[in-house]
């Protein structure tokens, strides 16, 4: 179950570096064939500087860049094996480049069990990712929540 | 897809309140796609892969990830405003995408105002599948260039 004295909590910062071939993973993923996605000579003929950011790739900098995320939300009671997603929200505050090198700061932000008339449970945790970049500007904030369902509770 | 919509630039002046987003009809979701997905966006949680740990959850086999879900309301959107217009982009996650489900992103222009010295607009956005069953709601805040901005 989850510990609320962890509310407000950041964890450790982790680095990720923005990559070109990633973005074009990720729009070819999804079926998106914008060329500007896909390469940087398409995104300069397109009068961009280089490849621009897609919508959703904040999700990479998330999993590739913090591979330990998974035991923080344990550390903080998170039952990581019956996560499920519930929001995601962007704030682009400042164009992400190929190359930048960001830094993120998750910070759990508010979290809470709701208890339900049967005994059952269900945890609810937001969490906020900060990212800088290697100017320390402050470019990306990134929340999430998730719910996880309590023990005993599986179909 | 719609190349034309992705090159056109669009203007603040020309995007009305009400404005529907063009429609976005997506190939039915394949397991191939998932496990693309996976690698590209770095969840590899079975739940999206695996068709054993599918069955054993409940889930009715493996379900889709949600992100790519909100990846494909991206695109929408960046067909819409274009890359690097986007300042704000929400969703809360509705239901679960299984495999052969085909999604449509669908979205409406609610706002036009300015803030920070940009001409914004803002918006709502949804994607439901082949029975309309909600998969995603949302909302996004676009900044847009202005005709004959001094």
């Amino acid at each position: 179950m989850l510990d609320t004295s962890k509310i407000g909590q950041s964890f450790p910062p982790f680095i990720i570096e923005v990559g070109r071939s990633k973005i074009h993973e990720l729009a070819l993923a999804i079926g998106d064939n914008n060329p500007v996605y896909h390469s940087r000579e398409a995104a300069q003929a397109a009068g961009y500087k280089d490849v621009p950011l897609y919508p959703t790739a904040p999700t990479i900098f998330n999993f590739w860049g913090n591979v330990d995320q998974w035991n923080q939300l344990r550390s903080v009671g998170i039952s990581v094996e019956r996560i499920l997603h519930r929001e995601e929200e962007f704030e682009y505050l400042a164009p992400i480049y190929p190359d930048d090198m960001l830094t993120g700061v998750t910070t759990v932000i508010s979290g809470k069990t709701l208890k339900a008339r049967d005994g059952s449970s269900m945890d609810i945790l937001t969490t906020e990712t900060r990212y800088t970049n290697q100017e320390q500007q402050h470019v990306l904030s990134a929340k999430t929540v998730i719910v996880v369902q309590g023990e005993g509770e599986q179909k | 897809m719609t190349t034309s919509a992705q090159s056109k630039k669009r203007y603040y002046d020309d995007v009305q309140v009400g404005d529907e987003l063009p429609e976005l009809v997506k190939e039915p979701i394949t397991h191939l796609q998932l496990v693309r997905y996976a690698g590209a966006s770095g969840d590899f949680n079975p739940l999206h892969t695996d068709p054993k740990v599918g069955e054993e959850i409940g889930t009715g086999g493996i379900i889709a990830h949600g992100m790519l879900i909100m990846g494909f309301v991206g695109q929408l959107l960046s067909d819409y405003v274009g890359p690097e217009a986007l300042r704000k982009f929400g969703v809360r996650f509705k239901g679960m995408t299984h495999l052969d489900d085909v999604i449509t992103c669908t979205g409406v222009v609610t706002e036009k105002y300015e803030a920070d010295g940009e001409a914004r607009i803002a918006g709502k956005v949804q994607a439901t599948d082949q029975n309309g069953d909600l998969k995603v709601a949302g909302t996004f805040v676009a900044a847009l260039p202005q005709r004959n901005a001094s």
